[in-house]
């Protein structure tokens, strides 16, 4: 019989704590997803500490880098004004943790569209994160749109991509077609990046 | 809201009182001359008497830029706010609106307007007279057509209008050159050629109208009844090129894809002046026939081309 891995339990008391422990933790050879997700989800959602990389955009949602991860993941903040959505997409072959900071997210989950696809897309299942609530996704599990469906809030989320990427495909709901487009930073280290 | 609010904070400029169960704002606000930013969100503001009356005349009317009233129970745009001519920014998302009043477009310095999340079933061309509106949101409503004014709106930046009843656009949504966003998902948007758009002959009141425009033929106020010199100035230029025609009730609508590189087909509603016209904004893989046909093609195609950077991302 097998060993089980053995995993810890972080609990991180601060947004700094959670990332000196994310420097620990992907520091070593092998990660575990159930490890980062427990410990992304321990952390208790405090504004004053993120404030300083929350900045909205009137017209669609922002991404913030907070941390580059000595090149090993990027965890950066993103900021959705009420109504603001993202296409569907992919996540180039890495990690993707998301964690709720403030607001509520939907996810939609997608499955990959046939190689021929010229047809409608179809939605696996779809939920809607609160606060604190910590998502993983992965190209093998499938696709999804984040949203923030609410006409009154706004909406903070933290995430995580490991290794870090830059772009990624989009795709066209009604038929399939993949898009691939570059990703760039609203800010970065609570400044703001203008390109 | 205390009566005294005016007195004791004469200097107020942000006044945020969401979340507190008021079902009226009253006229304790209309003097604080500094007020900038009003934010009102989920309240129990929509009934008779939500708002103060004269806010247009008052000094608040003449200070107010931003104001927000999403998550109430508006069932129409207050007509109290139609005075403020200095907002910029308006939300009403989130309530329980049927419609857009034409006179919106008194709200001269608009430029966000945030109608998500309403009942909302037709947009009234008016709102294309807002010349500074940069940001708009009509998604989450049971909108089933846009009007082709809407692409008067030059200033415009995002436009947002998933989840509605859309079967299609007009054409000259492509006009819309600072067009950044714009959100189409969960519209039934049509994907085959419709069939069954029934084509209704030209009146003998139309076809001598189209002589008139067509062959120049002068004539003064004075030898037409008003509402005959009215009906001949709201002649529309059919939009293919080879044809120079005009119509006014009776066109031939038509749905053509604008294809973008296999990627992306938005159905494009199309008026043209009779069944043998074609419209110049054809899918890429049409070929053209003669140089005036292949220069529209080319305006279309530059056109085709910034949307479908809008619309991928």
């Amino acid at each position: 019989m097998e060993q089980p891995v053995q995993t810890e339990t972080w609990k991180a008391q601060s947004l700094e704590e959670l990332v000196r422990i994310l420097h620990r933790i992907f520091s070593e050879d092998k990660v575990s997803v159930e490890e980062v997700q427990a410990l992304m989800e321990s952390y208790e959602s405090n504004p004053e500490e993120w404030l300083q990389y929350a900045k909205f955009d009137q017209y669609r949602y922002t991404r913030n880098l907070v941390d580059n991860g000595n090149g090993k993941f990027n965890l950066m903040i993103l900021c959705w004004g009420e109504g603001h959505g993202s296409s569907i997409h992919d996540h180039t072959d890495s990690h993707c943790f998301m964690k709720i900071l403030q607001g509520n997210l939907k996810e939609t989950l997608f499955e990959w569209p046939e190689k021929k696809g010229n047809g409608e897309m179809t939605k696996k299942s779809e939920r809607v994160l609160r606060e604190n609530q910590c998502a993983y996704i992965n190209d093998s599990i499938g696709l999804h749109r984040v949203e923030n469906i609410s006409h009154t809030e706004t909406a903070v989320s933290l995430h995580l991509y490991s290794p870090p990427f830059d772009s990624c495909n989009t795709f066209d709901q009604r038929t399939g077609h993949k898009h691939k487009v570059k990703m760039t930073f609203y800010s970065q280290f609570g400044e703001r990046t203008h390109c | 809201l205390p009566s005294g609010l005016s007195q004791w904070f004469p200097a107020l400029e942000v006044l945020d009182v969401s979340g507190t169960g008021l079902a009226e704002l009253g006229a304790e606000l209309l003097a604080l001359p500094r007020l900038h930013t009003l934010l009102a969100k989920n309240n129990r503001l929509g009934g008779p008497g939500s708002l103060p009356k004269g806010l247009g005349q008052a000094p608040l009317g003449r200070s107010l830029r931003v104001l927000n009233f999403s998550g109430n129970r508006f069932s129409e745009l207050p007509p109290d706010l139609l005075g403020l001519r200095g907002l910029q920014s308006l939300s009403l998302g989130g309530n329980r609106l049927h419609g857009i009043p034409p006179d919106i477009q008194e709200l001269r310095s608009l430029e966000f307007l945030y109608l998500g999340g309403n009942f909302i079933t037709s947009i009234p061309p008016e709102l294309a007279n807002l010349p500074s509106l940069s940001y708009l949101v009509l998604c989450d409503n049971k909108i089933q057509s846009i009007p082709p004014q809407l692409a008067q709106l030059h200033s415009l930046r995002s436009l947002s209008l998933h989840n509605n009843l859309l079967t299609y656009l007009p054409r000259e949504i492509l006009n819309l050159v600072h067009l950044e966003e714009l959100s189409l998902r969960g519209n039934p948007l049509v994907v085959r050629f419709v069939r069954d758009l029934t084509y209704n002959p030209p009146s003998l009141q139309e076809l001598a109208g189209r002589t008139i425009k067509t062959r120049n033929v002068p004539y003064a106020r004075s030898d037409l009844p008003e509402n005959l010199v009215r009906y001949l100035s709201l002649a529309s230029n059919c939009p293919n090129p080879k044809c120079g025609g005009v119509y006014f009730d009776s066109c031939v609508r038509q749905i053509k894809f604008v294809d973008f590189c296999g990627k992306y087909r938005l159905p494009l509603m199309h008026y043209l002046c009779s069944p043998e016209c074609s419209s110049p904004c054809s899918s890429a893989s049409q070929s053209s026939t003669s140089q005036s046909e292949s220069d529209s093609e080319d305006e279309a195609s530059v056109a085709a081309r910034r949307m479908q950077k809008v619309l991928l991302g």
